[in-house]
């Protein structure tokens, strides 16, 4: 999987590439002339492989500032005659809305495909919005690609559909179609970069309400289509007892599933690339010719809904017809129905107690010897990286706000940072919400203090997400006078998304030098005093911290010290070990505070010798316990 | 047929880039691959895996079924473990590194790290052969502890469970890295590859003290 | 005599209730105990059940006799004004020393010949401009002890300086404190346990404890800076009913009362305003402010001031006998007003007197 595949200019050839690189290859070969996106796991990866290639495919690529700007922008190219894809997660779609719900409704011009990737389990998501209930209220066509061939095919497909439809096209991913890599056969690239952008003078894109009725018109005009759709498909016997309805990875768990249970003469598994809006025909085939229906998709029951809806409205047709998936519990992962995400065992356990045949693959015995000798497996929290800058600033506002003894409140939100509310931040941070959510409610709250509320309040943010959210909440704090403590966490990266750069590095997706934003630049516009620390100092930074919490009014401290992973890569690592001469280990007092409190994954206790150590396969270099081990044991030497 | 390949460890560690390396080996061989990753969060000192699925002739979804592992491949004695009780079965094989990374909740001595000699022991009694090592060491002799993932693969490729040969793997390695990370992966990957032919040198044979 | 305690006791007993007199010996000894603005705070608690800081802490429970025979070998005879060999004024002879301190520039004097003539290789002192907030110090030479001459009002957690002492290596070391403080290196220097610690078996050849009746709270800086203006401040002085503020646009004078809300609310439980367990001790005369009183109650003291005598840097005259009894009285004052306070506040004391004791102190006030 590799970018190498992605760029290769050989039609029919195989190439391993995830599903992430297959979209980027789709709108390749589509020929798009512009691409934009604000960095979200599952789909960060696209817009950094189309960024790789823009040059040498003359089009162009950005990392905006956050998702509505981001869609705006594609919108702005639609409009102007250049094929478009702008990629964003599910919580990045929610910020879009309000600009997809119009474009919907103004129509568009060159095709234009809105990628969203939901993350079913959250794996690196706070929520897992099942982001299809808003392209159904944005009256979109949705598609679910089942695997990274259909990511590609599908995505080539959505721009030929939005240039019919004169409308954007939602490309629904999941995290196993997006991080999920498999062979996907390449169609051809486009011969030259796309052609004159134009917007001619008479040309119009208005939202306006009376246009509602062509949404509706072409939702009926895309189901039609979908009649005859390739990526709508049927697989199985003529007469299945069950029909399973599937959608996106659902249709590999249920292939596998039924070769699994040997169900393969009784299942037939119907799966739905167009999931909104629904090719009714040809699901009202297929529903009339079984007697049990399972609903295999997640997160939500999105079809089961809209499909029974449609069994409702067809009875006599259907009947006798029983629908089962979430709502009857048979599709469920560990947690529940509609929880988390699903998986092939999931499926397996579904088919198995309808078809009521059995399905344990391996003995209910396996693994007892094991669990025998070793009785309890400690979990592995997630916590911050060994040299990462967060951890010194939440130990030092940690120290600055014991120090204060005016139980500080402490708000935050989405990145990194957020790890603040684990162990590894010590348990600091109080409230996550949406991107820049902890500026808005450290705005709200300092607003109480004529009830008596009398707590300081301190918001936290990161770099990059003090320029996608946090700046309408300042100028609200400025205009409605408020008083709190902003700690911009400026580790100069998108860490968490994979070191994406952002308006306050000066360098663009396509590399470009351009003139750095910086905060002290947006504050002092606003008339926001701000102070700047180096995190690493952590005795300067609780005093910088402790002053700033007395004061009144909004006020910034930014806290800047460069993410330790990209230190680490960039400039090779101070070699850092504990001198056991100089450690004292339990005779120090300190009871192991490098280790047990500080908590760096790379300070550990040799109990055998009873001292401190540093794990050298996991230390970055960064040499902030040496400052703060209490007998100066701790030696950072040169790099190398 | 399927080959069922889980690279499991903890994020940071690796495992994504050495799953990528083994499917694109795969691909050169002219085989179909499916994978499935974590990435994201779990990275930040989580639980990680990477499923692999190799097969002649069918594609598979990304995710392999509970109990259905052919090979395990673990970056860590812990996680090889959990991932073994969860995916496999009597006649999965394993390879193992030795080197235990501590959670932190063992750090803080809310938990315990169980004894290494008795993870290896309980994976050993639930699997159809081990090969256990400490890959960190061989990499920290060939300059980088990290490359403790190139030494994996060189085991796995080595071992011959999958259907690829050892010049495929050079092959992808060559192509995927350039300047002085090529080398130091190539001459980890290779290290690997003795270790599983011809044994450990003896300073890696055994978990760290 | 059970002194066993930890962290979680030291914030019960002492931080929580505002009985921490700021000495400064328990911060630097591990991460969790920290200063600012001369309030100490635990910033985490670090788990142990026992720990060196509340066995050096001045407020936790001490026996006050066993203490006498630690540091002096026997019992007291004075209840009132503990062990003393001399009571005696004295002054700096050297006129930059005298005009430097705050009254008879004793202190300055004696430490700067202990480390002129290698005694002591440092002195662990407080050292702050008059009218701001004061500072830990660790002077090395004469220079750097004259530096910090002049009296300081507020808990300065000077003991820091110690620490950094025992990491240095420097030693041995004297240092100048409040009774508090002085009480704090003496549970150092007798209480066990310190093994491996970086202070364990560190000398503290020579401690000089001064006379303290209260401490204030730092907002008295503020409070000195609003009546001060834009004037500089020269010296900072008490007498016994007002405060003094000498600035270079004049003198400013305010009744004592106004600075009584920024007294230490530790200090309303002091038992020992002279430092009984230094080994000399110095204060003002309230009387003749060329001149120190200056309590000889060691042998190790008793030969220090000898040689300072011989040597000529300080001289000495006979404390009044007339004035004995009014500083007994303050003394005794203080005691009983602390006695009462703790009965008041329902705590069991800090201090651990015998029934003897304490029938000498609310019987009869002679020797």
């Amino acid at each position: 999987m590799s970018i190498l595949g992605v760029r290769l200019d050989e039609p029919g050839r195989s190439v391993l590439l995830t599903g992430n690189e297959a979209v980027a290859r789709g709108a390749l070969e589509a020929g798009i002339g512009y691409a934009s996106s604000y960095p979200g796991s599952p789909s960060a990866e696209v817009l950094g492989v189309l960024a790789e290639l823009a040059g040498e495919r003359g089009f162009y690529a950005e990392w905006s500032v956050n998702e509505k700007v981001a869609l705006e922008g594609a919108a702005a190219a639609s409009f102007a005659g250049l094929r478009a894809i702008c990629v964003m997660k599910a919580d990045g779609l929610n910020v879009a809305l309000d600009t997809l719900t119009a474009l919907s409704e103004s129509g568009t011009k060159a095709g234009l495909v809105v990628v969203v990737s939901d993350d079913p389990g959250g794996h690196s998501s706070v929520k897992e919005e099942d982001s299809r209930y808003l392209g159904k209220v944005a009256h979109l066509v949705i598609l679910e690609p089942a695997d990274p061939q259909e990511a590609r095919d599908m995505t080539v497909a959505a721009f030929g559909l939005s240039e019919q439809l004169r409308a954007p096209v939602m490309l629904r991913c999941v995290t196993r179609v997006c991080h999920a890599g498999g062979n996907v056969v390449l169609g051809a690239l486009p011969p030259g970069p796309a052609g004159r952008p134009h917007f001619g003078r008479q040309e119009r894109y208005i939202t306006f309400v009376a246009f509602h009725g062509l949404q509706e018109q072409r939702l009926a005009q895309a189901k039609a289509m979908g009649e005859n759709w390739p990526f709508n498909a049927y697989l199985g016997p003529p007469e299945p007892e069950i029909l399973v309805i599937t959608a996106g990875p659902g249709f590999l768990y249920a292939r596998e599933a039924v070769e699994v249970l040997g169900l393969g003469d009784r299942v037939g598994i119907l799966k739905l690339g167009m999931s909104w809006p629904l090719p009714e025909k040809f699901l009202l085939r297929h529903l009339k010719s079984a007697s049990k229906v399972l609903f295999v998709e997640e997160v939500e029951p999105f079809h089961e809904e809209n499909v029974g809806y449609l069994v409702a409205c067809h009875l006599e047709e259907v009947l006798p017809l029983a629908l089962y998936g979430k709502k009857s519990r048979h599709v469920a992962g560990p947690q529940g129905p509609g929880l988390g995400e699903i998986d092939v065992d999931a499926v397996v356990r579904a088919l198995a107690a309808l078809a009521g045949v059995p399905h344990e693959t391996r003995s209910s015995d396996y693994g007892r010897e094991a669990r025998e000798l070793v009785k309890k497996m400690p979990e592995r929290e997630l916590g911050f990286c060994a040299g990462c800058p967060h951890r010194a600033s939440f130990w030092a506002l940690k120290t600055a706000i014991a120090l204060d003894g005016r139980e500080a409140v402490v708000l935050g939100d989405i990145g990194c940072y957020t790890l603040g509310l684990t162990r590894s931040g010590y348990f600091l941070m109080q409230t996550v919400h949406a991107m820049g959510s902890g500026v808005g409610i450290a705005d709200g709250l300092g607003k109480l203090g004529r009830f008596g509320f009398d707590q300081p309040v301190i918001a936290l943010v990161g770099d990059s997400t003090f320029y996608h959210a946090a700046v309408p909440a300042l100028i609200n704090a400025r205009y409605n006078p408020s008083r709190f403590l902003l700690v911009v966490m400026d580790n100069r990266t998108t860490a968490m998304t994979g070191h994406q750069p952002h308006p306050g590095l000066g360098v663009t997706a396509l590399g470009e030098k351009v003139p750095a934003l910086s905060v002290e630049e947006v504050a002092g516009a606003l008339g926001i005093p701000v102070t700047v620390h180096d995190p690493y100092d952590v005795r300067g930074t609780v005093e910088v911290a402790y002053r700033l919490l007395r004061q009144d009014g909004v006020r910034i401290l930014v806290l800047r010290r460069e993410c330790a992973l990209v230190a680490a890569r960039r400039e090779g690592k101070p070699r850092v070990y504990v001198d056991p001469e100089r450690c004292v280990g339990d005779a120090c007092g300190c009871h192991r505070f490098c280790s047990r409190v500080f908590g760096c994954p790379a300070s550990i206790w040799d109990a055998a010798r009873g001292r401190a150590k540093v794990d050298e396969a996991v230390c970055n270099g960064c040499g902030v316990c040496a400052t703060l081990c209490p007998q100066g044991a701790i030696v950072v030497e040169g790099v190398g | 047929m399927a080959y069922n390949l889980i690279i499991t460890g903890v994020g940071g560690q690796g495992t994504v880039l050495a799953s990528q390396v083994v499917a694109a080996a795969a691909v050169e061989s002219g085989l179909l691959v499916a994978v499935g990753e974590t990435f994201g969060a779990s990275q930040r000192g989580g639980s990680v895996m990477s499923h692999v699925r190799v097969s002649r002739d069918r594609r598979y979804g990304p995710l392999i079924p509970r109990g259905r592992a052919t090979i395990v491949v673990g970056f860590e004695p812990l996680e090889t473990l959990r991932v073994l009780l969860n995916y496999g079965n009597p006649s999965t094989r394993v390879i193992m590194n030795l080197r235990p990374n501590y959670p932190p909740g063992v750090l803080t001595g809310a938990d315990v790290y169980p004894e290494p000699q008795t993870l290896e022991e309980a994976v050993r009694s639930i699997s159809a052969g081990v090969f256990a090592f400490n890959a960190t060491e061989i990499a920290l002799r060939a300059g980088n502890p990290v490359a403790a993932n190139m030494v994996m693969t060189g085991a796995l490729a080595g071992s011959e469970l999958l259907p690829i040969t050892v010049p495929t793997y050079e092959k992808v390695i060559e192509e995927l890295f350039t300047g002085p990370v090529r080398q130091l992966n190539l001459e980890a990957f290779r290290a690997g590859v003795r270790a599983v032919r011809e044994g450990p040198p003896a300073e890696a044979a055994r978990a760290p003290a | 005599m059970n002194l066993s305690g930890g962290p979680d006791d030291l914030v019960r007993k002492v931080l929580q209730p505002e009985q921490c007199a700021g000495c400064g010996l328990c911060l630097d000894l591990c991460p969790y105990l920290q200063v600012v603005e001369e309030k100490v705070v635990m910033i985490h608690p670090c788990g142990l059940k026992e720990g060196d800081c509340y066995r050096v802490c001045p407020r936790t429970p001490t026996d006050w006799e066993d203490m006498d025979r630690s540091v002096f070998g026997a019992a007291r005879a004075d209840h009132v004004l503990g062990h003393h060999r001399e009571i005696l004024f004295a002054r700096a002879t050297a006129p930059e020393i005298a005009a430097a301190g705050q009254y008879g520039g004793v202190v300055s004097a004696l430490i700067a010949f202990a480390l002129g003539r290698g005694e002591v290789r440092g002195a662990v002192l407080t050292a702050g401009a008059p009218g701001e907030m004061p500072r830990p110090a660790l002077a090395e030479n004469p220079e750097e002890a004259l530096a910090c001459a002049g009296s300081k009002y507020s808990a300065a957690p000077s003991l820091r300086a110690l620490h950094e002492a025992a990491r240095r290596g420097l030693e041995p070391v004297a240092v100048v404190g409040r009774p508090c403080q002085v009480l704090a290196v003496r549970k150092l220097e007798t209480r066990p346990g310190l093994e491996a610690h970086h202070l364990a078996g560190r000398r503290v050849a020579l401690v000089i404890g001064l006379f303290c009746f209260w401490a204030l709270d730092p907002a008295f800086y503020a409070f000195l800076r609003g009546k001060a203006g834009d004037a500089r401040i020269l010296k900072v002085d008490f007498s016994p009913d007002r405060l003094l503020v000498h600035t270079d646009g004049g003198l400013l004078e305010a009744p004592v009362d106004e600075v009584r809300a920024f007294v230490r609310p530790a200090c309303r439980e002091c038992f020992d305003p002279t430092s009984e367990f230094a080994d000399l001790a110095v204060g003002s005369t309230e009387y003749d402010e060329a001149w120190n009183t200056l309590v000889v109650r060691s042998a190790r003291g008793e030969a220090l001031v000898r040689a300072a005598r011989e040597a000529g840097v300080i001289e000495v005259k006979p404390y009044p006998p007339e004035r004995l009894p009014v500083l007994r009285t303050a003394v005794l004052n203080k005691k009983l007003r602390t006695l009462e306070a703790q009965a008041a506040r329902g705590e069991s004391s800090h201090l651990q007197l015998s029934e003897g004791y304490r029938r000498a102190l609310t019987g009869r006030d002679q020797p």
